[in-house]
């Protein structure tokens, strides 16, 4: 049998310095993205800058629509910005290949370190000789 | 609980308190997910239209359900507080276990936020509604998680019990409201065939609406975290937990199927509050009364299964030094992880008053997202470290491999619909999963120790 | 003022009530328990335990 990994104790600082690092780092991350200025998931709006006045036939709302939209107390105007807002589902092939190698990386790295540190837990619980 | 006080004489050994039964699986596991059901899903609706979000619906079911399936195999044998990040300590390493308890932490906790606020925004709806202008809902939303978070404090068969109740109300409600608009007069109380449109962005629209048909579901897995609190966890735990999985696929379907008939998808896309909303349109008073207390519940249930949770998996980490080890006590009198219950409230309060609530969700959604890429590799993993006949298996689910490759790729596209609509924030949280893993390897995890983390009664894993 | 306010004031001080309460409990059983028992607490042997208990017919 394997000599048993005698893991150091830690101090009451070291515990209260772990815990506040995790903390500070998950703030980081939540932070990043405003720092860059990403503007993720908003929608761009194809701003129907008309001249047309807008009705619920030139926004292509039928009877039905049109008598849910006002129960739900929308004007055509109103509603005109609800219903042009469309997604942008364009794809950057180059941020897309880095998202894809980073997620990949990570999985990879994770599982492969993980491996290495599986083999010495079950070598000291079960014996390293054993097989 | 008074029989919890017997071991308090020092040379006995205190544990978690074994009290839950399969209801209380149940509960914890559709009280987490089911305010989804009445906010947040709905958000598919804009990314994919109406039809498209109903095939999300669907296809996201197929994904929880092999989520289920593979977690109740897995969990039948593995009953111990930190659900997934037990398995993973068992089953593929302690680096991948630190991530998978940091997956759990960060879902449930940012969910936590979001649900309070939630409670916020209810009652500044109702204190406006009376005319009351300069309502500050803060106070309700700290109210709401100390509450809470007391009752988890005192002990989880109380804390379960009410999950029960006040889940079991909001999902009635959907029932009820489901009868009352009486579906079956298609064209005089429902409108499908006038307002359903085609796919306003093709199928590339359904694929995006997936990081949002998550919803519908998302938390169900938390059942697994009851583990080391439920007697016989091995039958407790599948049967609550595909009970859950049932209650929530009618619960999504017969949502849908309200709010696409009442409301024009563009509305609906982005509601705040869209079970709600439907309700309104019925004009009947009594079904609104209904909704807005189901909203309540199902935000209270919802956050109250988070602290449970949240809580169970920092324990379990503090347990095994992965965290310091000042987490690892149990109350010697609630039996409850009191210390990590108490840590995770200012963190909760905290992020759900930093004002970035988006960046919070996607957080927690994508934390989830990642744990279930996890189950995969480890359900593969499982079942060729130990085959099936070599340990005890309390169920075991069909068509292994069919189920964890179908998951995979499930995860797949909606690791890409979330690149559709928020890939910076994406990035940003790999970045925070990847430096945590560093810090654990080069820091962390010299306080572990080795062979005594791995403490099921298993023999050797087959190949090591 | 409004009974939104008088409820809103009332929502603090039971927040506090609560939390101040948890927080007296957590560092009262700190001092009075030793470290060493409250961690006594260990993956998967709560079950051992708790068949144990039960051939002796024990206690509940």
């Amino acid at each position: 049998m394997a000599k048993a990994y005698l893991p150091p104790k830690q101090t009451g600082i070291g515990q209260f310095v772990d815990s506040i690092f995790l903390i500070v780092l998950v703030y980081g991350c939540l932070m990043l993205p405003l720092l860059f200025n990403f503007g993720g998931g908003e929608s761009a709006a194809e701003a129907p800058a008309e001249k047309t006045e807008i009705t619920w036939q030139s926004l292509q709302q039928n009877e039905v629509m049109q008598a849910q939209w006002e129960k739900l107390g929308y004007s055509p105007e109103e509603a005109a910005e609800l219903i042009n807002a469309r997604f942008d589902y364009s794809i950057e092939p180059i941020s897309l290949g880095v998202t894809a190698l980073v997620i990949l990386g990570y999985f990879l790295f994770v599982l492969k370190y993980s491996e290495k540190e599986y083999r010495d837990v079950i070598a000291e619980r079960f014996g390293r000789t054993q097989k | 609980m008074s029989t919890a006080a017997t071991a308090e004489s020092g040379k006995d050994r205190l544990f978690l308190l074994k009290v839950l039964g399969p209801i209380h699986v149940w509960a914890l596991g559709v009280g987490i997910v089911l305010v989804g059901e009445y906010m947040g899903w709905n958000f598919s609706v804009a990314k994919g239209g109406a039809l498209g979000s109903l095939i999300a619906c669907w296809v996201i079911g197929l994904l929880y359900t092999c989520v289920a399936m593979i977690d109740s195999e897995v969990t039948s044998t593995v009953a111990a507080a930190g659900g997934q990040y037990t398995q993973a300590k068992h089953i593929i390493g302690p680096l991948m276990a630190f991530n998978v308890g940091l997956y759990l932490v960060m879902a449930y906790t940012m969910l936590e936020a979001a649900d309070a606020l939630i409670v916020g925004d209810l009652l500044t709806q109702l204190a406006e509604e009376s005319g009351v202008t300069d309502f500050n809902a803060q106070a309700f939303v700290v109210l709401t998680i100390a509450i809470l978070a007391f009752m988890n404090y005192r002990g989880v068969l109380m804390t379960l019990s009410v999950n029960f109740l006040i889940t079991a109300v909001a999902f009635i409600a959907i029932i009820v409201m489901f009868f009352g608009i009486s579906p079956w007069n298609e064209g005089v109380t429902i409108f499908h065939g006038d307002l359903l449109t085609g796919l306003p962005y093709g199928w590339i629209g359904v694929v995006a609406a997936l990081q949002f048909g998550m919803w519908y579901y998302l938390g169900i897995e938390g059942t697994c975290q009851a583990a080391e609190e439920v007697r016989s966890a091995g039958r407790s735990i599948p049967l609550g937990t595909m009970c859950g999985m049932i209650t929530l696929l009618i619960a999504a379907s017969l949502t849908w199927f309200m709010a696409s008939g009442l409301l024009p998808w563009e509305y609906l896309g982005q509601a705040m509050v869209p079970l709600y909303d439907t309700a309104r349109m019925t004009g009947s008073p009594m079904l609104q009364t209904l909704l807005f207390v189901g909203t309540l519940f199902a935000a209270v249930a919802s956050a109250n299964g988070c602290i449970n949770d949240a809580s169970r998996a920092w324990f379990s980490m503090g347990r095994d030094r992965y965290m310091p080890t000042w987490f690892g006590a149990v109350h010697p009198r609630y039996r409850t992880p009191f210390r990590s219950i108490v840590f995770l409230i200012p963190i909760a309060v905290s992020f759900a008053f930093t004002g970035l609530l988006d960046q919070v969700i996607t957080f927690s959604i994508l934390s989830g997202l990642l744990g279930y890429t996890f189950m995969s590799i480890n359900v593969i993993k499982f079942r060729r470290k130990w085959p099936l006949g070599v340990i005890d298996r309390g169920y075991v689910h069909p068509f292994h491999p069919l189920p964890a490759l179908m998951l995979l790729t499930l995860c797949t596209a909606t690791y890409f619909a979330t690149y559709l609509g928020y890939g910076p924030q994406l990035l940003s949280i790999m970045v925070f999963y990847i430096i945590a893993s560093i810090w654990f390897a080069l820091h962390r995890y010299k306080y572990v120790a080795r062979g005594d983390q791995f403490t099921m009664t298993w023999p050797r894993p087959a190949g090591y | 003022m409004s009974i939104w306010t008088i409820a809103s004031y009332a929502a603090w001080a039971i927040s506090a009530l609560l939390l101040g309460w948890m927080l007296f409990d957590l560092i009262r059983v700190g001092a009075v328990y030793g470290e060493d028992f409250l961690m006594s607490a260990r993956e998967g042997e709560d079950e051992l335990l708790q068949e144990a208990e039960e051939e002796e017919g024990g206690r509940k």
